[in-house]
């Protein structure tokens, strides 16, 4: 699957960021980001995950073809 | 884009949500003028030459303009309704913005002025918070630094839970 990641995040991970591994849920993307980039750790419990343009909670499954976006907090303004 | 008359010349000008082009307030103020409005109140959010005790050399601003987009005019949307405003516009650029600059207008336009000034607040609140737009500060000396981000959430413990400058509940009337 690939990701999209914005501003601040994509000092840790370029974006789109492919992931090769097959993952169910928003949450254990969320781990498997974490191990490839312990530094991410703060940011990532910091933003939001959104799929197809969509704002999801962590137990969101996962399906093909998903479009999937981390949020970093805002500072637009 | 929406045509105005101003004296004689249709023109057209630019209402979009997001924005790379410099933001023209006084042609945004053009069109908001209503015949039942009778307060009108702009407010432009612009860039200081100075932040974190650094002379900032100017701003650039990223956004993911589906979710940007989309989330303006709904807070917007959202906002004329439950002031029941007469006009209402956000927008804000994108890219490079210099020092004097506007990064973001709000405009609300209602019969009396609580409520314009009430939505304006609460406009410009939601999307600094919400919206998903970044900004990152370029200093005088050299080094940069994404900047002054929201972080609500270490006092709510929800990334959706905010804890906004106004609070809406205590302007109702």
């Amino acid at each position: 699957m690939t990701i999209q990641t914005f501003a601040a995040l994509k000092d840790y991970f370029s974006t789109p960021y492919e992931v090769l591994e097959n993952l169910s849920l928003i949450s254990d993307l969320k781990t498997y980001l974490i191990q490839q980039n312990s530094d991410a750790e703060n940011i990532l419990n910091l933003s939001r995950f959104a799929v197809n343009d969509t704002f999801v909670d962590l137990d969101f499954e996962i399906k093909k073809n998903d479009t999937i976006c981390i949020i970093p907090p805002s500072s637009g303004g | 884009m929406t045509p105005f008359a101003l004296s004689h010349p249709v023109v057209e000008v630019n209402t979009q949500p997001l924005t790379a082009l410099p933001l023209n307030l006084v042609a945004l103020l053009s069109v908001a003028h209503h015949p039942k409005a009778g307060a009108v109140v702009l407010f432009s959010g612009e860039v200081r030459d100075n932040s974190l005790g650094k002379q900032v050399d100017y701003l650039e601003y990223e956004a993911y303009p589906a979710m940007a987009t989309k989330m303006i005019n709904e807070i917007v949307n959202e906002a004329i309704i439950r002031w029941r405003l007469t006009f209402a516009i956000a927008q804000h650029r994108t890219g490079i913005v210099k020092s004097g600059e506007s990064a973001v207008v709000v405009i609300t336009t209602s019969a009396h002025r609580t409520e314009a000034y009430a939505a304006n607040r609460y406009i410009i609140d939601r999307i600094k918070h919400e919206a998903p737009i970044w900004k990152c500060e370029y200093f005088t000396d050299g080094t940069k630094e994404w900047g002054g981000n929201c972080n609500c959430q270490k006092q709510t413990g929800d990334a959706n839970k905010h804890i906004y400058e106004f609070d809406p509940q205590n302007a109702e009337k």
